[in-house]
């Protein structure tokens, strides 16, 4: 058969596709359990962290997950309660706009949202080395046990901001990140929205 | 010189994809404020390049010229792909820093430009060879111009804090336009390097001189 002719070419490019994809396919078939359990460590991972339950390697934290923190039944997105050292507190999951794109944390706290046990982010776009700091340390331990007074924290932008922290648990503050305040309000309301979310489901709701 | 010395050479100086052919210039842009990154995406990219490469100089005989681009798309593709399913599945931490870089190592056109330029025409393992030195062209670039970014962006290298508590960190060097300027100074030096070599190269054998002609000829065409 010439090489130019049509059914060639037909023919040699449907049986490569076909060949490559098949290849693909089972690489694919083969992994999917890893990267569905690497999916369900990242996820109880991050409700383990928020709720401030220490974890030292990937079966304790299966372990723990499943001992303390129960999913709330039809709650999307998920919501899930935990009792953590005697005391009871929700975990919800909250997506919200970030700068650039939607940041998505799990924010742990009281039933009555009155304080904060935890926040890790779960997904975020922001730009590095600025927004993208909110992943750091010192940003999220702010939030940490911090009280919540009349339902609503605040995250200082500009010049109040002193960019190293608040320390201060009682007062509802949070620094910003210097230079980031776009990122540091959305990360306001996202926080705050979610407070909200955690009073409703500890009301009954979904 | 034997011609696996040759290629090496042309990849990684005389023609090379980031400052002299001026290709890759996006991922470029996008990925070098940060060392870790910048070492997985252009190992993925060299590694990309050199499979690609191979399997297409191995296919070259069989394949029919009018659907030629249409197969080396298919060949890099599967390759991505399989470099993104083999990240998910022993690397996630790794391939959820990445996110959408792994699928744009698709978009690289020295990747495509290898396979057009040198695997059609050439030995499976010298085109693999030849796809691997152009990554590691590239890779030297992009890794040199992440030190500098990251260190005065973040003040840190790999992640390990490298300034004094009391640097301030250049914000212009994580944002994108820090990458142009810095490109184009390595530009100009590896430019500049080249041309002061040029005088001292013409009484030498035609060979180099061949080469050293061919260089300003890619750039015009670039």
């Amino acid at each position: 058969m010439k090489k130019d002719s049509i059914l060639y070419v037909v023919a040699f490019t449907f049986a490569v596709c076909a060949i490559f994809v098949l290849v693909l396919a089972l690489a694919n078939e083969s992994t999917k359990d890893l990267v569905e359990a690497n999916r369900e460590f990242a996820s109880q991972s991050a409700v383990l962290d928020a709720l401030g339950i220490a974890w030292a390697d990937r079966s304790q934290a299966a372990t723990l997950y499943k001992e303390q923190v129960s999913p709330v039944e039809g709650s999307v997105p998920p919501a899930y309660r935990a009792t953590v050292d005697g005391s009871g507190f929700i975990a919800v999951e909250h997506t919200g706009a970030g700068l650039w794109g939607a940041i998505t944390v799990i924010l742990a706290a009281d039933p009555e949202a009155t304080l904060i046990r935890g926040i890790q982010i779960v997904a975020q776009n922001e730009t590095p080395g600025l927004g993208g700091r909110i992943e750091e340390a010192w940003f999220l331990g702010q939030f940490k046990g911090e009280k919540v007074p009349g339902q609503k924290i605040r995250v200082a932008v500009g010049a109040e901001s002193k960019g190293s922290g608040d320390t201060d648990t009682e007062n509802g503050l949070a620094d910003g990140v210097p230079g980031a305040s776009r990122t540091s309000q959305a990360f306001e309301s996202i926080v705050n929205d979610a407070l909200v979310r955690v009073k409703a489901i500890a009301g009954g709701g979904k | 010189m034997s011609k696996t010395m040759a290629i090496l050479k042309d990849n990684l100086w005389t023609n090379n994809p980031i400052f002299i052919q001026i290709l890759g210039i996006c991922s470029t842009l996008a990925v070098t404020n940060n060392l870790r990154n910048t070492a997985i995406m252009t190992l993925g990219v060299a590694l990309t390049t050199a499979f690609s490469s191979l399997t297409l100089s191995a296919m070259k005989d069989l394949i029919p010229r009018k659907v030629r681009m249409i197969i080396q798309v298919l060949v890099i593709s599967f390759y991505v792909i399989i470099i993104d399913i083999l990240l998910r599945a022993y690397l996630p931490e790794v391939s959820k820093q990445l996110g959408p870089y792994v699928g744009l190592i698709i978009t690289n056109c020295i990747i495509m430009g290898r396979a057009e330029a040198f695997a059609q025409a050439s030995k499976p393992l010298l085109s693999w060879w030849d796809g691997l030195t152009s990554g590691l062209g590239y890779m030297a670039v992009l890794m040199g111009i992440a030190v500098v970014r990251e260190l005065l962006g973040f003040g840190t290298l790999f992640g390990i804090k490298i300034m004094p508590e009391a640097f301030v960190p250049w914000t212009i060097m994580i944002m994108a336009p820090s990458a142009f300027f810095l490109v184009a100074m390595v530009m100009w030096w590896a430019k500049s390097m080249q041309a002061g070599r040029k005088p001292e190269a013409k009484p030498a054998t035609p060979g180099q001189q061949a080469t050293a002609a061919a260089a300003p000829t890619t750039t015009a065409k670039a």
